[in-house]
């Protein structure tokens, strides 16, 4: 019996390191599919609708549909059609209203005060009002949104309830990223009279969701789909134009690009790279590309080194790799071109915080190799190079570095050792699933180095300062990966905060990337973006959070 | 067979699936990973993730865990996924029916072509029949079911457009009845043929064996001498008494087919246990994990004493006393 058990343990593992090496043969064959819009498009006579049926591949079964408890992208993904924020944000990240119609930032930062929309209600037909602001925020999402939780929460001081469209948000210092914050992603806004006196976590509607949003909640069959149909009183004028969302849990993304293909589906999340150019070829179906994901937002690959090993305490040494990475090679071969060379270590999503005086170490080999000489490391006939009077290192030994990294990032992980390999660093590739790779890295803090995808969010407070800040460096997952440790770049993230003129904000934020640079305790590598694909006739969508608001897929 | 044999065996049952749950348990937690980790995302700060283990009772000793996990379950409770919020139970519950649905389907299809190719292989001994039989079969039971699955859907979904690419109903069908049966049953040809592919070999090769030996005995003899002919000789006579060593890797073979739902699941995005399980190991969910041990170990341990006692039914020589 027990030799049963291990072998389907075996066997489950098995299935997940074959998972993602599923990719599937280039077909234009189109077996007969029904692409139609259902024949209900027709009889709406409301002025919106008529929009037909939207068919959307996720990856994930969500397990629940509750955004506000969770930043796991996988409920985001799902859910974010039945919920609004108190703003949304547009394209350039600015807000736009949203449940909120207007607001006023006072106290230079420190006092928030939202006018919200009249006349909104729940898909229950409950008016909503600023109790359910006020609830959401302290029940829910400063207990269990773990971004907001982290951000807001020390910040916030009280939450006041003026009139029933009047919530002000009452700082206890400048806050200045607060309406960056807001939106259906970071905040989306639940029903009072839905969990009051429950545990969010445990309340029976998080299977049965009751929103604001544009969809309302038909069902949830776990790991299949997901329907949803439109809000016949939702608060946008003609909107929404689709008569119904259905979401099908489909796990492999190869079989997601089939599906699209096939006409099975209409909308899928992200494009493989390898089948871009295909599907961009595909008359039928259309590409739209983003910075902006329901689990994460500028996301930047990002090689970090470990600053308690003594090899890597010498700035050298980190420059010298720095030196050795060709990112065009990573865009190139990793990405198949679904991102950028990053620029400085904030994202270019987020441009008025991003850029530095000092550019990023160029690729130059022989610089490298000059780095390396110089720190000690003396080139060999073949092989790594081998320590000479490095201090802390005994003489002889080969520069050998460990590399951790999620099996995900395989590609990476073998192009970095090539190109390391270059100026004689052998770099040992340590493939770890997520859950062992944070242990290992945040708690036990046993690595030379790793690579992370460093999702920098809508504004630096809350995706980037994690990676530089002293004060957070273990256990906690994903944070300062490098352990480094710089007051004076402490002292800046905390000055940023409280300024609110973006643009002097902005500059804080480059003297301190000046800084970061300088100290090199990370390799900024890459940019990646994410690529959604979406057949026709179905159109008009955004790549993020409302995507499907406006969408149609009547001819 | 005795009502005290069978009393005795049910009573062996509780013991084996608790050990086999407290190794799983010692095993999974000796396993390294956060389950946190998949609740939080990447964001959260020191108070959250620890908050959220306290939650869980994830901050107390693996004995103390152990302690609440043992007796919860008395109490037929598994405690509550950390990933859906809700008491593994339900969770594990709501997809059993489409794991049922899958295995059984793999299950007859492979018991019954297998005996059928075993009948045909051995009215053919050492012709080219029974050597096709034999190299299919076998070749079958060495293909890795997710090559296999892949194979399938790029080959009869995607090229030939016979059957759908993954799911267990059609998205954007809203047909009810009969016809939601239908549409149901043709997402589940390709994945229960794969999953009964790597089946069939074993009771294909069994049946043939089995056959072969009791065609050389002397009551076979006397049933030709009568001048029956050889299909009856086969069907009636032989195949019977043939049927016992299929019958005896009944146990066995529920256990492979579980195993193997785990993949062919997660291929066709079958929305059963299997897929349920495999993520749930990814996230570490434990007490999604250890109800799904639970519902193996004792299918497998019941499908074990089912097979005993058919097998006495059918030889009358086999007694359990």
């Amino acid at each position: 019996m027990l030799r049963r058990l291990s072998v389907l343990v075996w066997l489950v593992t098995l299935a997940s390191a074959c998972a993602p090496a599923a990719s599937p043969l280039p077909s234009s064959a189109s077996p007969a599919a029904s692409p139609a819009a259902s024949p209900s498009a027709a009889s709406s006579a409301a002025a919106a609708g008529g929009g037909g049926t939207l068919v959307v591949a996720i990856g994930a079964d969500p397990g629940h549909l509750n955004p506000a408890i969770t930043t796991s992208g996988g409920t985001h993904t799902a859910s974010e059609l039945l919920y609004n924020g108190l703003v949304g944000l547009d394209g350039d990240l600015q807000p736009v209203p949203e449940l909120a119609e207007s607001w006023k930032v006072e106290d230079d930062g420190a006092t928030y005060r939202f006018k919200l929309r009249e006349g909104v209600t729940w898909h229950d037909g409950t008016p909503f009002t600023a109790d359910d602001v006020k609830f959401t925020f302290e029940e829910v999402l400063l207990k269990l949104h773990s971004r907001t939780r982290a951000s807001v929460a020390p910040a916030l001081e009280t939450i006041e309830v003026v009139d029933p469209l009047t919530v002000v948000f009452h700082f206890k210092q400048p806050y200045a990223p607060f309406l960056q914050q807001l939106d259906v992603t970071e905040a989306p806004i639940v029903a009072r009279h839905v969990y009051e006196g429950s545990d969010p976590v445990e309340n029976p509607a998080n299977l049965e969701p009751v929103g604001t949003g544009p969809f309302t909640f038909v069902s949830y069959s776990p790991d299949e789909e997901i329907k949803l149909a439109r809000n016949e009183s939702y608060w946008a004028p003609g909107l929404p134009k689709l008569d119904e969302v259905i979401m099908r849990v489909m796990p492999e993304t190869g079989s997601q690009v089939i599906a699209l293909e096939a006409g099975e589906v209409d909308w899928i999340w992200g494009v493989p790279g390898p089948d871009e150019e295909r599907l961009d070829a595909d008359p039928e179906i259309e590409l739209l590309r983003t910075d902006r994901n329901p689990g994460g937002s500028n996301c930047v690959m990002t090689i970090s080194f470990n600053l308690d090993r003594p090899v890597l305490q010498d700035l050298r040494v980190r420059q010298a790799i720095a030196h050795a990475v060709d990112r065009q090679q990573f865009v190139d071969r990793v990405l198949f071109g679904q991102g950028r060379v990053a620029e400085a270590p904030i994202s270019s999503g987020i441009p008025w915080a991003h850029g530095t005086s000092v550019p990023l170490p160029a690729f130059d080999v022989a610089a490298a190799a000059a780095l390396l000489e110089d720190a000690g490391w003396k080139a060999a006939a073949s092989g790594p190079r081998t320590a000479s009077a490095v201090a802390g290192v005994e003489d002889g030994t080969p520069l050998k570095l460990d590399f951790l990294h999620f099996p995900a990032f395989g590609r990476y992980a073998e192009l970095l050792r090539t190109q390391l390999a270059e100026i004689g660093v052998d770099l040992q590739l340590e493939p770890l699933e997520p859950p062992v790779f944070a242990d290992t890295v945040f708690k036990a803090r046993d690595f030379d180095t790793n690579i992370i995808s460093y999702c920098n969010g809508l504004d630096p407070e809350v995706g980037v300062r994690r990676m530089f800040d002293s004060a957070q460096i273990g256990p906690v997952p994903f944070s300062n990966a490098a352990a480094y440790r710089n007051e004076e770049v402490d002292a800046l993230f905390t000055e940023a905060l409280g300024v609110v003129d973006r643009d002097a904000r902005g500059e804080i934020y480059r003297r301190l990337q000046d800084l970061v640079v300088a100290d090199q305790p990370y390799v900024w590598v890459v940019e990646t973006t994410a690529v959604r694909a979406y057949r026709l006739p179905c159109q008009s969508f955004v790549p993020y959070a409302q995507f499907a608001e406006a969408a149609t897929c009547a001819p | 067979m005795s009502a005290r044999y069978l009393v005795r065996r049910l009573i062996q049952v509780p013991p084996a699936v608790g050990a086999i749950l407290a190794v799983a348990f010692l095993l999974i937690h000796a396993a390294p990973g956060d389950p946190v980790l998949a609740l939080a995302g990447e964001h959260g700060d020191a108070a959250y993730y620890s908050e959220m283990r306290a939650r869980f009772g994830l901050d107390r000793s693996v004995p103390e865990q152990f302690a609440v996990f043992a007796a919860n379950l008395v109490r037929f409770d598994l405690g509550t996924s950390y990933v859906h919020g809700r008491p593994a139970i339900d969770v594990i519950s709501e997809r059993i029916p489409s794991t049922l649905l899958l295995t059984g389907s793999a299950f007859a299809l492979s018991t019954g072509i297998g005996i059928a190719l075993g009948l045909f292989a051995a009215s053919r001994v050492r012709r080219a029949g029974d050597l096709a039989v034999s190299l299919a079969s076998l070749s079958l039971q060495a293909t890795p079911s997710f090559w296999l699955a892949q194979l399938a859907i790029l080959a009869l979904g995607l090229a030939a457009g016979w059957f759908p690419i993954g799911g267990m109903t059609s998205a954007r069908s809203s047909a009810t009845g009969l016809a939601a049966a239908l549409d149901v049953v043709h997402h589940l040809v390709l994945p229960a043929a794969v999953l009964a592919a790597t089946e069939l070999a074993v009771v294909a090769r069994l049946m043939r064996t089995g056959l072969l030996d009791e065609l050389a005995q002397d009551y076979i003899r006397t049933a030709r001498a009568k001048g029956l002919s050889e299909l009856q000789v086969l069907t009636r006579h032989a195949l019977r008494r043939a049927l016992i060593p299929v019958v005896t890797v009944v146990g066995s073979r529920v256990g492979h087919l579980l195993a193997g739902a785990v993949i062919v699941e997660a291929v066709f995005g079958w929305p059963g246990v299997g897929r349920l399980l495999l993520s749930s190991v990814q996230t570490r969910d434990t007490p999604i994990v250890l109800g799904i041990f639970l519902l193996i170990a004792t299918t497998v341990i019941l499908a074990n004493l089912a097979t005993d006692l058919v097998y006495a039914r059918l030889d009358p020589r086999i007694r359990h006393g």
